[in-house]
């Protein structure tokens, strides 16, 4: 009997290590041909089709949607109807070490070749079987002590087998924490009960008093929301590079007066470059001046980059991400400006690949339409620095002596100063400053 | 050698003087009689006549309606959607119109899978002895004015409620419970057909045990196909009928021959194989008789093809066993015209001109010529019979077709009856203690448990004279544990008497002796001989009140003794009791103490429900507090052995002494172990274990049984699906190994579950 043909979680991009199928687009039995969609996966960045490389019937799905497994896992198979299917469990992905777990769970002996317990007088304790990932592991019995006293249970420590929290150690909770003074009305309680919130921590807020129906409103308002995704991501990332890499912060102010003016002048042309066309081209010209900035450092080395893959920091209504112009050292302003205009359209879009979230040697974050003064970013990780641009505003500034009004923008380059040093940082934002001053070298560009 | 009723010495010295046995001669085809010899002798009227055709015709047009009615061409109900088996008998109808017009109407009868012709044909029969009232009973709404629109009405509710049987009504005999193979009507003493080959057979050797012992006169026709005479509980039943100890001195007055009728149905065909010439090596089934019975029952090969040949085959042996002379085995010769069923197209077994042959002596064709030629009627008065036949039948058809079906909500209805024998009734005859009751020794009230049982069945059976005790070495020995010494003395041996080893039999015949009026208690020595019993138990003590649709209780007792923990290997130390708590319409009771046994067996024996009575060798020997009152312990409510509140030990059997000696060590730890001996699997007190697992929220269940597929599972999981949330660790279950008793007495140790493996399971919960 032919065997089946194995279909893999793909690997979209360098970084992405798992994903998460959200939907089969096809069930088991369903012819498929290739090119067509099979699935759809979420990575951390992004959420995918995926297409057939093959063509047959769907024989098996191994991979459930919601389940997340490394990239190249086996996920299902096609083949001809009757072909065999190999037996393969389904993948996991690697379970993350719980805060505070001492080593590997147990694992249950499983009794006897045919699972039926041929030798044990009794049963396998299912006490030794670790709960899965995110389960909290509590007998029914605590559980429903717990949902009577209206508390949340996930914080109390277990003492049973394999640490599932069992009804004394609830009740040994309930008299640490003073739940028999608790005073709370019968319409709170009730009300706290249905909207599986924790009495306690109601009360924390208000010691003292009677809990009432205002104080549990209160507390469902300010109940914690879950993280999306990409939060989670974005919140990991930065909190990553801003804990692990010292940063250095330099500041600029360019006058824009004559790139502005250009621009107008431009665009009634009907060339439409926006200043941060002008701001990513000068960066990677100044780049290519100070190759030191356009490097990465693990701690141990430095590495400098031959290719600027230029990140542009683009928001969105649920965070931030930052679309890859890859290869950006030898485009011209134009081919940038169709670049830039494509993959941010991408990104609004939620259709960037993974390649093109990914690989960046250098991040531009613009905030001028946001009509801020000042701000500095934190580093993209993987990436020695990173340019914050504010608003461009009018400014009386001194000109040959006089008082006169400049459109004048602040720019400010945060640095990974392991690598970077204060002068090369200032060498380099001055280097950006004096292109986007330099008129000359624009009006030569278009 | 003196003999002193009822006791029994053997004295039977060696002789060994040359002799040859003489088994006798069995005749074949002594029939030779006509109808005009039947009439000028005033054994038949023309009328009787009549009726014999009618009765034949009736089998005939009804068993024509399934074949047709299943491919949906039957006109009076045509497309109707018949669901059920197709075993017509066609070609038979004069072995069930002669056997039981040859039959006195309170005879008894017991059937086959293809048994519609006898069922009808003993209904037709009886009804048409009634006297009007009698008839108003069975037609309660009948507005005849005459007693022949009477009859008639009574004629069609019979066909109806048989076609609406097997159509599945609530209208149907058994309600629509048991349909075409399990059909039985016992107002008329049809005691039921039997989907089992050979299963019907030991429950009308055990329904003429009764007759004999109640003296009533009546004597029971056991139908059976020639393919059952090749079954072992068939071959029992024949040993168990003809027992020397019914008819000689043993019997003391009542010597008298089990009043049966072994009535073999030959057509040749065990379903598809030869009996003739291929899977017996008799070439006449009646020889069977003579390896049962000097006598050789009386046996005959009769013509199955005459119906007056049958009918006074029938008479002639029914008399035989009113006298007291059976049993009798009939050998009738007949022939199915159809296959097995309708889907066996007969081609691969037998000849066209076989079936041809047949067919030339249809029974039916041949009382109709013997009625013309003698003028009893005309052509056109028969043709008149043939046309109320077929329009009656088509009439109860299309009724049974539009009937009520039951109510899918009453699927388990008449699982069990609530009833039990409290009052007894008035026309019981007393009991008679033939020398005097055994003494039962109390040291400070205390008895054993092995005396709590005899305790029981002395005060049941002094109680009511429908209890009989029986089984393997129970009378002059006082079975193997000695359990009924002195019950022998105490009642005759008609109520306490030695049986062959023939489990299935004698639990077969218990339900044909409860059927029948008795409330047998029978012994089947070790559980593990329950499975040579296994059909008798599960498909026919079990199953009969539900298959009846509650027209029959079946109060019956089998004690079963288990004999683990003796070193008694592997066919004599299995605790079984949770096979049969698998089986519905058993109840399974299994007491841990003297107390309870004496208490629970009190309550077995009065129950109308089939009880699987367990009894533990462990035990026999201990001795507890036992009133000598006459008390009850209802069936199926747990008791807590002791209180407690951390832990909830349940258990039952020997298997509770080790879970009270594990609350005890537990208690020395500080740990308040409460133990509820469930007593009874079935019914099952789950309530009393709920509030117990709600209170302590762990819980272990015990017993003997091997872990794989223990009723300790059952309980387990009662309680997680009723108290989930009231569950404070996983529930533990503690068995004996997932293996086979070892004879040696370690590895029968290490294979028992004892007080340390509960320790063990309750620690790792608590």
């Amino acid at each position: 009997m032919p065997e089946a043909q194995s279909i893999q979680m793909p690997k979209f991009g360098q970084t992405v290590e798992e994903s998460t199928v959200v939907a089969w687009r096809k069930k088991e039995g369903d012819q498929v041909a290739k090119g067509e969609v099979l699935f759809e996966i979420e990575t951390d960045k992004a959420t995918l089709e995926v297409e057939s490389f093959l063509e047959g019937t769907l024989l098996k799905i191994l991979v459930k949607e919601g389940q997340t497994v490394p990239v190249q896992s086996v996920v299902g198979f096609i083949g001809k109807p009757g072909d065999s299917v190999p037996e393969v469990k389904a993948p996991v992905a690697a379970p993350k070490p719980a805060v505070g777990s001492a080593g590997p769970p147990k694992q249950a002996s499983v009794p006897g070749p045919t699972g039926v317990g041929l030798s044990a007088p009794s049963a396998a304790v299912s006490a030794g079987v670790p709960a899965p990932p995110g389960r909290l592991k509590i007998s029914p019995r605590a559980a429903r002590l717990a949902k009577e006293k209206v508390i949340d249970p996930s914080g109390i420590s277990g003492s049973g087998p394999g640490g599932r929290i069992v009804e004394k150690d609830v009740i040994s909770y309930l008299a640490s924490r003073g739940y028999d003074r608790l005073r709370i009305t019968l319409a709170a309680r009730n009300l706290a009960a249905a909207q599986h919130l924790d009495v306690l921590a109601i009360a924390g807020s208000r010691s003292g008093s009677r809990i009432t129906v205002a104080d549990v409103r209160t507390a469902m308002a300010e109940r914690p929301k879950a993280m999306s995704k990409m939060r989670k991501v974005i919140a990991q990332r930065l909190t990553h590079s801003f804990t692990t890499t010292p940063h250095i912060f330099v500041t600029v102010s360019t006058d824009m007066t004559e790139l502005m003016g250009l621009r107008v002048k431009l665009k009634k042309k009907g060339v439409p470059y926006t200043v941060t066309d002008f701001i990513v081209k000068a960066v990677i010209m100044s780049l290519k001046e100070f190759p030191g900035v356009n490097s990465s450092t693990d701690g141990e080395s430095v590495r400098w980059r031959a290719n600027v893959h230029m990140g542009v920091a683009t928001s969105l209504e649920e965070g931030l991400v930052v679309p890859v112009v890859r290869l950006a050292d030898d485009m011209t302003i134009a081919e940038l400006h169709d670049r830039i205009v494509e993959v941010v359209r991408k990104a609004r879009e939620g259709k960037l690949l993974p390649d093109e979230m990914s690989g960046s040697t250098f991040t531009i974050s613009n905030m001028g339409m946001m009509n801020v003064e000042n701000f500095s970013a934190i580093i993209n990780p993987g990436e020695s620095a990173i340019l914050a641009v504010a608003s461009t505003t009018s400014a009386p500034v001194v000109r040959d002596g006089k008082i006169v009004v400049r459109s004048i923008m602040k720019m400010t380059l945060s640095a990974d100063h392991r690598i970077v040093d204060g002068a090369m940082a200032a060498g380099f934002v001055n280097a950006i400053k004096n292109r986007l001053e330099d008129i000359g070298l624009w009006k030569s560009m278009t | 050698m003196a003999m002193k009723y009822p006791n029994y010495l053997s004295d039977t010295r060696p002789d060994v003087t040359p002799f040859e046995i003489d088994c006798g001669k069995i005749p074949a085809y002594v029939y030779r009689d006509s109808l005009k010899g039947e009439i000028d002798s005033g054994r038949l009227t023309a009328a009787d006549a009549i009726a014999l055709l009618e009765d034949m015709l009736i089998i005939r047009e009804l068993e024509q309606m399934i074949v047709t009615v299943r491919s949906g061409m039957y006109d009076p109900i045509k497309n109707f959607d018949y669901r059920g088996p197709t075993h017509v008998s066609i070609g038979q109808e004069a072995t069930s119109v002669g056997a039981c017009s040859g039959l006195a109407a309170t005879d008894k009868i017991t059937t086959t899978h293809r048994g519609h012709g006898d069922s009808l044909a003993k209904g037709t029969v009886v009804i048409r002895t009634l006297d009007d009232e009698e008839l108003r009973k069975r037609v309660p709404l009948s507005k005849a004015q005459t007693r022949e629109a009477l009859l008639e009405d009574a004629l069609e509710e019979h066909v109806y409620r048989t076609i609406a049987e097997l159509f599945g009504k609530e209208d149907g005999y058994c309600k629509g419970r048991g349909g075409g193979m399990h059909i039985a009507d016992f107002s008329v003493g049809h005691l039921g057909a039997n989907a089992i080959v050979g299963g019907g057979v030991p429950i009308a050797t055990g329904a003429a045990l009764a007759q004999r012992y109640l003296k009533s006169g009546a004597a029971t026709c056991c139908f059976a196909g020639d393919g059952a005479y090749a079954n072992g509980v068939v071959l029992e039943s024949l040993n168990f009928a003809a027992q020397h100890q019914f008819t000689n001195e043993l019997a003391g007055e009542l010597k008298f021959g089990l009043p049966i009728i072994f009535f073999i149905t030959n057509n040749h065909y065990g379903m598809t194989h030869r009996s003739n010439d291929e899977v017996m090596g008799v070439s006449n089934l009646a020889r069977r008789a003579a390896g049962f019975s000097d006598d050789n029952m009386h046996a005959e090969v009769v013509n199955g093809m005459d119906v007056l040949a049958v009918r006074d085959a029938v008479m002639r042996a029914s008399e035989k066993c009113r006298n007291g002379e059976g049993p009798c085995l009939l050998d009738v010769s007949t022939y199915r015209y159809y296959g097995h069923s309708l889907s066996d197209p007969r081609n691969e077994y037998r000849t066209r001109e076989e079936e041809a042959s047949w067919k030339e002596t249809d029974p039916i064709e041949r009382l109709k010529t013997q009625i013309l030629d003698l003028g009893i009627a005309s052509q056109s008065d028969l043709e008149a019979v043939e046309e109320r036949v077929r329009q009656r039948n088509a009439r109860a058809g299309v009724r049974a077709a539009k009937a009520a079906d039951p109510l899918a909500e009453d699927v388990i209805k008449y699982m069990y009856t609530d009833s039990t024998s409290e009052e007894l009734p008035s026309r019981t005859p007393s009991t008679q203690i033939i020398i005097a009751l055994p003494e039962i020794k109390r040291k400070d009230g205390k008895l054993t448990y092995r005396d709590a049982i005899k305790e029981a069945l002395v005060e049941e059976m002094a109680r009511d004279s429908r209890v009989i005790l029986y089984g393997e070495d129970v009378a002059d020995y006082g079975g193997a544990f000695k359990g009924t010494k002195g019950l022998l003395e105490a009642f005759g041996r008609d109520r306490v008497f030695n049986t062959p080893i023939s489990e299935a039999c004698i639990c077969g015949s218990a339900v044909g002796a409860a059927m029948a009026g008795l409330r047998p208690v029978v012994e089947l020595m070790y559980m593990d001989f329950s499975l040579m019993a296994s059909d008798q138990i599960s498909n026919q003590a079990a199953k009969w009140h539900y298959m009846s649709g509650a027209q029959i209780e079946v109060p019956l007792v089998v004690r079963a003794s288990v004999g683990g923990g003796k070193g008694y290997g592997g066919q004599h130390s299995q605790t079984l009791e949770s096979i049969f708590a698998h089986i519905p319409g058993m109840y399974v009771v299994y007491p841990a103490t003297p107390y309870d046994a004496k208490g629970l067996l009190k309550s077995a024996i009065r129950d109308n429900n089939p009880v699987m009575f367990v009894e533990s060798q462990l035990l026999y020997g201990v001795s507890d507090t036992v009133p000598s009152d006459d008390y009850l312990i209802p069936l199926g409510v747990a008791d807590i052995k002791r209180e407690g509140s951390d832990i909830t030990l349940v258990t039952w059997g020997p298997a509770v002494r080790d879970a009270l000696k594990a609350a005890e060590e537990l208690a020395a730890e500080g740990v308040s172990a409460e133990v509820i001996d469930l007593r009874c699997l079935v019914p099952l007190d789950i309530q009393t274990v709920l509030r117990s697992v709600q209170k302590t929220g762990k819980c272990v269940v015990v017993s003997q049984a091997i872990h794989i597929g223990s009723f300790t599972g059952e309980v387990a999981s009662t309680i997680q699906e009723q108290a989930f949330d009231y569950l404070d660790a996983p529930i533990r279950r503690v068995g004996a190994k997932n293996g086979i008793a070892p004879q040696s007495h370690i590895l029968e140790a290490a294979f028992l579950p004892n007080a340390a493996d509960i320790l063990q399971a309750a620690r790792e919960i608590l």
